[in-house]
C-alpha cells in the first residue's frame, strides 16, 4: 500500500493515452459481455437455461433471417437492376428506404445493445477523458443495432448488385454507399441524443409515445399497392402511367432528394461518368456526414460538460412531496388490522397506478386494436374460421411480454413482498389479475373488431373455440410467464430514457412468449380442416376445453407452488432487481 | 500554495429549484474536510459539481488551483471519487473492474494489476474473485468503490458516505489509510450522516443547509462558535451538538407540524 499512499503518481496534466482508454473500453464490453452470459453465482447458466435459449432462438432464426437477409437480398437485387436495366430511380429510391428505414428503426425498433447486459457510457465521464476520444467511445459502445447492422449489409450489397452490372462502378459505389453509411450512423446517433434531451421529461416521453404510436398506425394506411386513376386519352394502353399513388409522390419529390444524402449517395454512382461529379457528390456526402457528426458532438459536449438533462423534474417532485404532507385521520390500530383480505386490492390498486403513470404504455395498448381493424378490413376479412383467432392473438402477443417480467418494474422494491408477512401466492395473483385483465381488455376489443370486420358471419362454435383457445393461451402465458419473472428477472424502468427503446423482458421470455401465441395459434389449422373433414365444427370446441381446462389446472398448481418457487429464488431476484 | 478545493458563489438550479446557492468553500491542501448537512440540503449536488458531473449554473470551481471547467479532464486525472451510486460495472468481477478503472486512469499494464492485487488484499475483497460486482453485498461494493477511487494515487479525494455498510474492522483500516493519505499531502473531501467519523477524522468542516453553505471552519472554530451561541463553559461540545446548533435552529417547521405524538398507534 506504500505506493498507494504518494499523491499524484501521475504527472499533473499528463493525460493517459487514447490507446491506452480506449483499449481499456473494449476490454470492458468484452468482459461485460462474458460475464453478461453467467447467471448464477457460480458463474454458470443452469444447462436447461442454455438449452431452452438455444432452442428457442432456432426456432425462431428463420424470422430474423428473413428481416436481416430480405432487405440484404433485396438491396443487392435492385442495386443490380438499376444499373442494368437503365433505372435511375431505382437506385435513388433505395437509397431513400435504406436511410429512412435505418433511422426510423433506430427510433422506434428493438436495440440488441439494449437487450445485453450493458452500462451507461455517461458514466465513463468521471474518467480523465477529453471530449474528443469520448466522442468516439460514445460512436463505437452501442455500434451494433439491428439497424445499422442490416442497414450496412444492405449498402454493401447494393454496392455488390451495381459491381455485379457494372464491374467499374464498384469502387465509387462502395466509396459513396460507404461514406452514405457513416452519414446514416451518425444522423442515428444526433437523433437518438437528441431525443435523449427530450425523453428525459415524462412530459416530452408522453408526446413522444403519441406521436410515434400515430406514426406507427399511419403508416399501415399507407397502401403501395393502390393504383392512382390517371385520365388518359382514349386508346391509351394502361401501363407505367398507372403508379401507386405514393411511388408518384415520390417521383416527384425526387429532384429534393438530389440535395439530401440518398441523392448524392445515387449520384455519385449514376453520374460515374465524370470525376468532377463523382468527387463533388462524394464531398457533399461528406459534408452532411459531418453536418449530422456535428449536431451529435454540440448535445455530446453539453453532457460532457455536465448538462443535468431533467432539469425540470425537482418542482415536480416537491410538489408531490407537499402532496404527501395532507393531515391524514389516525385510524385505530383495532381497526386497521381488522381488515381480513386488505393485500388483494392494495396490490391490484398498485398495478393501476403504475399502468395510470404511464402514458406511453397506455398508448401501447392502443395500437394493436387499431392494426386488427386495418388488417380485418382486408383480405383477412374473407377468412371467419382464422381471422378471429388470428386476430385475438395478434391483440395480446405485444401486451403479453409483461406478463413474463412482473416483478421487473418493481425494482429494489420486490424487497417488501420478501419482507412483508404475506403470501406470495396473493402478490402473484394480484399482477396476473392485472396481466390478465389488459390482456382480456385487449383480446375483446379485437374480438368486436374482427366479428365487425368479417365479410363472413363467425359461426358460433369458431367462436366458443376460440374463446377457450384465448383462455388456455391467457393461462398458459400467465404460467410460464410467472415462472420466467421469478427464475429470469429483469429490471426494467418503463419510464426512463434510455430504457424506453428496449424491451421490458429478456429475449428468452420474449421468444417464449411468442412461441407460446403463435404455436397455439397455428393448432388451430390443423384441428378446423380435420373439423370440416369430420364434418364436426365443435371439435374445435372439444380441443380447446381440454386444453383450457390443462391451462387452468397448470396455472391452479402454480400458485400452490409460488411460494416456495420465490423463496427458492430469492437470491436471484435480488440480485437482479436490487443489484447494481 | 493555492487551495486543492476553492469555489466562489457556487449555484446550481434545477429548474426554478435551487438546490445550491452561492456556495464558497475553500479547503487546502492535505486537510481531512468534512462536509456535512440534513438530507436534502445539496451535499452530493455540490460533490458532482465539485467532480465535474455536474455544470454548475453559476460559479468558479478551482481545483489545485485550475480552473474545473476549462481542465476537467486533466484535473479528473488528479483526482479520485466514491459517487453517491457508487457507479460501479456491476458485470465485473472486482479484479477485472480495478484493472479496468486503473488503465483508465493512465496506469500501465503492470503497475494496474500490482495496485489491483494489493488493493483486493487490503480491501479483504481478494477471496470474491469469481463474484460479479452485481453480487457483492452493499459493504463490499463500498470497499470495491473506494479502492477503485485511489487506485491512481489522487491528489484530492471526494468521499461521499464512504463507511456507509462497512463492516467495523474494515472501517478501522479505511480510516487509518485515508488519515495517512492526508498526512502525505491528500486532500480528502467527506460527506457521512455519522458525525462521530466526521469528528474523529476531519480536522475541517463545512455545513450546507438548504443549499446554503451555513458553516466553515476548523473543528474549533465551530466549537468556539457554537460556544458564543450557547455561553456554554462546560468543555468542548461533540460535533452532533454543534450541528443540530446550526441546522436545527434554522428547521422550517414542517417537522413541527408532525411531532411524535402524532404517531400515537406507535406501541
Amino acid at each position: 500500500m506504500a505506493e498507494l499512499m504518494q499523491p499524484g503518481l501521475m504527472q499533473p496534466g499528463l493525460m493517459p493515452a487514447a490507446g491506452v482508454q480506449l483499449a481499456a473500453v473494449a476490454w470492458l464490453r468484452w468482459r461485460m459481455f462474458v460475464n453478461g452470459l453467467r447467471t448464477g453465482k457460480s458463474g454458470t447458466r443452469s444447462a436447461g437455461g442454455i438449452v431452452l435459449a438455444v432452442v428457442l432462438r432456432m426456432l425462431l432464426w428463420p424470422i430474423f433471417a428473413v428481416w436481416i437477409l430480405g432487405p440484404v437480398a433485396l438491396s443487392g437485387y435492385v442495386g443490380w437492376s438499376a444499373i442494368a436495366n437503365h433505372q435511375p430511380t431505382w437506385l435513388l429510391a433505395l437509397m431513400t428506404g435504406i436511410g429512412f428505414l435505418w433511422q426510423f428503426i433506430g427510433v422506434s425498433g428493438s436495440n440488441i445493445a439494449a437487450a445485453m447486459p450493458t452500462f451507461d457510457p455517461a458514466s465513463l465521464l468521471r474518467f480523465p477523458l477529453p471530449f474528443g476520444r469520448y466522442l468516439l467511445l460514445r460512436l463505437f459502445l452501442g455500434l451494433l443495432t439491428p439497424s445499422t447492422v442490416v442497414g450496412c449489409l444492405a449498402l454493401l450489397s447494393a454496392a455488390v448488385g451495381v459491381g455485379v452490372a457494372r464491374p467499374e462502378l464498384l469502387p465509387v459505389a462502395v466509396a459513396g454507399f460507404g461514406l452514405y453509411a457513416l452519414a446514416n450512423v451518425f444522423c442515428a446517433r444526433m437523433i437518438g441524443i437528441w431525443l435523449d434531451r427530450v425523453l428525459a421529461r415524462r412530459r416530452g416521453r408522453e408526446i413522444f409515445g403519441g406521436l410515434l404510436a400515430i406514426v406507427v398506425v399511419s403508416f399501415q394506411f399507407v397502401q403501395f399497392g393502390r393504383v392512382r386513376h390517371v385520365h388518359m386519352p382514349r386508346g391509351h394502353v394502361p401501363g407505367s402511367e398507372q403508379q401507386s399513388w405514393i411511388i408518384a409522390t415520390a417521383l416527384r419529390s425526387a429532384h429534393a432528394m438530389h440535395w439530401l444524402p440518398p441523392g448524392f449517395a445515387a449520384d455519385s454512382v449514376l453520374h460515374s461518368a465524370s470525376l468532377a461529379a463523382v468527387a463533388g457528390n462524394l464531398v457533399l456526402l461528406a459534408a452532411w456526414a459531418a453536418l449530422f457528426l456535428a449536431g451529435f458532438g454540440v448535445r455530446l459536449h453539453r453532457q460532457f460538460l455536465g448538462e443535468y438533462l431533467s432539469d425540470s423534474l425537482a418542482p415536480a417532485a416537491r410538489r408531490s412531496t407537499a402532496a404527501r404532507r395532507a393531515p391524514v385521520r389516525p385510524v385505530p390500530q383495532q381497526q386497521a388490522m381488522r381488515s381480513r383480505f386488505p393485500l388483494l386490492p392494495a396490490l391490484l390498486r398498485k398495478e393501476w397506478l403504475t399502468l395510470r403513470s404511464n402514458s406511453g404504455q397506455l398508448m401501447g395498448l392502443l395500437t394493436p386494436p387499431i392494426f386488427v381493424w386495418i388488417v380485418s378490413r382486408g383480405s383477412f376479412g374473407s377468412h371467419p374460421d382464422y381471422l378471429l383467432s388470428g386476430a385475438v392473438a395478434y391483440a395480446i402477443l405485444g401486451p403479453m411480454s409483461a406478463a413474463y417480467n412482473v416483478f421487473g418494474p418493481e425494482g429494489p422494491g420486490v424487497q417488501l413482498y420478501l419482507l412483508a408477512p404475506l403470501r406470495l401466492r396473493d402478490v402473484v395473483l394480484a399482477k396476473n389479475i392485472a396481466s390478465g385483465m389488459i390482456l382480456m381488455a385487449e383480446a375483446a376489443l379485437a374480438w368486436v373488431i374482427a366479428v365487425s370486420a368479417s365479410k363472413t358471419a363467425i359461426a358460433p362454435a369458431t367462436q366458443v373455440a376460440t374463446a377457450l383457445w384465448l383462455i388456455f393461451v391467457l393461462l398458459a402465458n400467465l404460467t410460464v410467464g410467472t415462472m420466467r419473472s421469478i427464475q429470469s428477472p429483469r429490471k426494467f424502468a418503463p419510464g426512463q430514457s434510455n430504457q424506453m427503446r428496449s424491451a421490458p423482458t429478456g429475449r428468452t421470455s420474449a421468444l417464449l412468449a411468442v412461441a407460446l401465441v403463435l404455436g397455439s395459434l397455428l393448432l388451430q389449422v390443423p384441428v378446423i380442416r380435420i373439423g370440416r373433414h369430420l364434418h364436426e365444427p365443435w371439435l374445435g370446441v372439444w380441443v380447446f376445453g381440454a386444453l383450457a381446462a390443462a391451462g387452468a389446472a397448470g396455472y391452479v398448481m402454480l400458485l400452490m407452488h409460488v411460494d416456495a418457487m420465490m423463496l427458492r429464488n430469492r437470491d436471484v431476484l435480488e440480485r437482479e432487481l436490487c443489484g447494481v | 500554495m493555492a487551495p486543492a478545493i476553492e469555489t466562489a458563489a457556487l449555484t446550481r438550479r434545477f429548474g426554478d429549484f435551487t438546490a445550491v446557492r452561492d456556495v464558497g468553500l475553500r479547503v487546502e491542501p492535505g486537510q481531512f474536510y468534512g462536509f456535512l448537512g440534513p438530507n436534502g440540503a445539496g451535499k452530493s449536488t455540490t460533490i458532482k459539481m465539485l467532480t465535474g458531473l455536474l455544470a454548475p449554473t453559476s460559479g468558479t470551481i478551482r481545483i489545485l488551483g485550475e480552473d474545473l471547467t476549462a481542465n476537467s479532464p486533466a484535473l479528473k486525472q488528479q483526482i479520485g471519487v466514491v459517487p453517491e451510486g457508487m457507479a460501479l460495472f456491476g458485470r465485473l468481477t472486482a479484479r477485472e473492474y480495478l484493472r479496468f478503472v486503473g488503465r483508465m486512469y493512465g496506469l500501465d499494464r503492470d503497475t494496474a494489476g500490482q495496485r489491483t492485487e494489493e488493493l483486493l488484499d487490503f480491501m479483504s475483497l481478494a477471496g470474491e474473485d469469481r463474484k460479479l460486482v452485481t453480487d457483492f453485498s452493499h459493504g463490499m461494493q463500498k470497499k470495491l468503490a473506494l479502492a477503485a477511487a485511489v487506485i491512481h494515487g489522487p491528489r484530492v479525494l471526494f468521499l461521499d458516505e464512504p463507511f456507509e455498510g462497512v463492516d467495523a474492522v474494515a472501517a478501522g483500516t479505511l480510516k487509518a489509510m485515508l488519515q495517512r493519505m492526508t498526512a502525505r499531502g491528500v486532500t480528502i473531501f467527506l460527506t457521512s450522516h455519522v458525525l462521530e467519523i466526521v469528528e474523529r477524522l476531519c480536522t475541517h468542516i463545512g455545513i450546507i443547509h438548504r443549499g446554503e453553505l451555513v458553516a466553515q471552519g476548523s473543528i474549533e472554530e465551530l466549537r468556539e462558535r457554537a460556544h458564543g451561541r450557547a455561553g456554554e463553559l462546560n468543555g468542548p461540545r461533540p460535533l452532533e451538538e454543534i450541528f443540530l446548533e446550526i441546522v436545527g435552529t434554522e428547521r422550517d417547521g414542517s417537522e413541527a407540524a408532525h411531532p411524535p405524538e402524532e404517531l400515537s398507534w406507535l406501541s
